[in-house]
């Protein structure tokens, strides 16, 4: 049985055409289900749950990269096979999963290749997509054996499935861009350094693939995970490898 | 055209440096660690992948694959690698296990231990060099230590 979760901006009216057309389109590939739809008050993990214990067997995500973090960030723990819709703008994890955004996506649902994907695991909670650190005085240890330092402030992004893009300077037309593999998580850490009176300049970023790490520093930091926003003073960060089960295209980046 | 989007993202992978290895080894660049400038990292540095260094790194450094060391890269540690191409500063023993490139504004200062080395006009190189492969080098330079010894035994008789 399949459960689809509706994010609550799909309420707008641009987007009833699209959702008309991919209900149709489930519905003739014979894998329509219930339609549950998110608000800010409820709790994904609760409501995957409870459809679960009545028969559920896949879950469906639809809406966009804020969904797609929003719910698995929640329920990465339960017993169930993982799809995803992406419809409207910013969506990028769609892209590293071979997912094409809106009625196509239901052809990659209804073929079921399914993958297991990995999981960061933050201080006491999960992130499927990026977790970002404000820029900061920081400290990163890797894997307990070495520590990557600034003169200045650093900001630190962790990629899991959402791809990183950055932009060297305002002047810079291209965004520049690196998919994170899967296997393991990638950090981005970008130091800063000031120029002129008041203002500061991005370095190139530094790379690391790891599988854990830490990041410390005296005074609280802001750290945002799939768009939860918590202030910190040590962060661990590490790997779970396999967690979810996630039907995947065939043009997907891993 | 005006209103034509900018070119698709993946624009970083063809501006990224491409580091060209000697010819005969091989390079998986799928993991890639890279130290930007203006970061100083301190311990066992060590990856599974290629690395390329910008930046400042004390303590050691260990990858089976590529390492490379930019020009303004400092290096106070010692190096082990599969292949390497050094631009900047590296204080420090340096173990290649194939392909070891100095180019010009390279500046070593320690021992160097390569299968095969390549040197451009105006690299600073202060230290030893061994390189497998010349029959004899180890017998003569096992020799005087034999000879030390025996005069070690002679004299501890008399």
């Amino acid at each position: 049985m399949y459960v689809y979760l509706y994010d609550n901006f799909l309420r707008q009216k641009k987007y009833d055409s699209v959702i008309k057309a991919v209900e149709v389109r489930l519905t003739d590939y014979g894998i329509a289900g219930k339609i549950l739809r998110l608000n800010n008050f409820i709790d994904p993990k609760q409501i995957i749950d409870d459809e679960i214990k009545r028969g559920a067997k896949t879950v469906v995500i639809v809406g966009n990269d804020a969904t797609f973090g929003y719910v698995l960030s929640r329920a990465a723990t339960c017993d169930c096979t993982f799809g995803f819709l992406p419809i409207g703008p910013s969506n990028t994890i769609s892209e590293v999963l071979g997912i094409q955004t809106g009625i196509e996506a239901c052809d990659v649902l209804s073929k079921r290749r399914k993958e297991s994907l990995d999981v960061g695991w933050m201080n006491n909670r999960y992130f499927v997509s990026q977790l970002h650190v404000l820029p900061a005085k920081l400290k990163v240890v890797y894997d307990e054996r070495f520590a990557v330092t600034a003169n200045e402030k650093m900001e630190v992004i962790v990629c899991n499935l959402q791809p990183f893009y950055w932009k060297k300077d305002k002047k810079d037309v291209s965004e520049q861009v690196v998919h994170p593999q899967d296997g393991k998580l990638e950090a981005f850490l970008r130091p800063l350094t000031k120029q002129g009176w008041w203002g500061y300049k991005y370095e190139d970023p530094s790379v690391f693939p790891f599988e854990e790490m830490e990041i410390v520093s005296d005074s609280p930091f802001t750290v945002e995970a799939d768009g939860k926003v918590s202030k910190e003073v040590k962060v661990k960060i590490k790997l779970a490898h396999g967690k979810i089960d996630m039907i995947v295209g065939r043009n997907r980046k891993f | 055209m005006i209103f034509q989007k900018s070119t698709s993202k993946n624009v970083v992978e063809e501006e990224m440096p491409q580091y060209e290895t000697p010819a005969g080894t091989e390079r998986v660049d799928e993991v890639e660690t890279v130290v930007g400038p203006s970061v100083n990292v301190e311990g066992d540095f060590a990856s599974e992948g290629n690395i390329i260094i910008k930046g400042t790194v004390s303590g050691s450094v260990h990858t089976s694959r590529f390492l490379a060391v930019e020009q303004g890269a400092k290096i106070m540690a010692n190096v082990r690698a599969g292949t390497a191409k050094i631009s900047g500063e590296v204080k420090g023993n340096l173990k290649i296990r194939e392909t070891l490139e100095l180019t010009s504004s390279a500046k070593i200062l320690g021992d160097i231990e390569t299968r095969v080395l390549s040197v451009e006009p105006g690299a600073l190189l202060f230290g030893k060099i061994s390189m497998p492969g010349i029959e004899g080098a180890e017998t003569r330079s096992a020799k005087p230590r034999v000879t030390r010894r025996g005069e070690e035994t002679a004299e501890a008789g008399e």
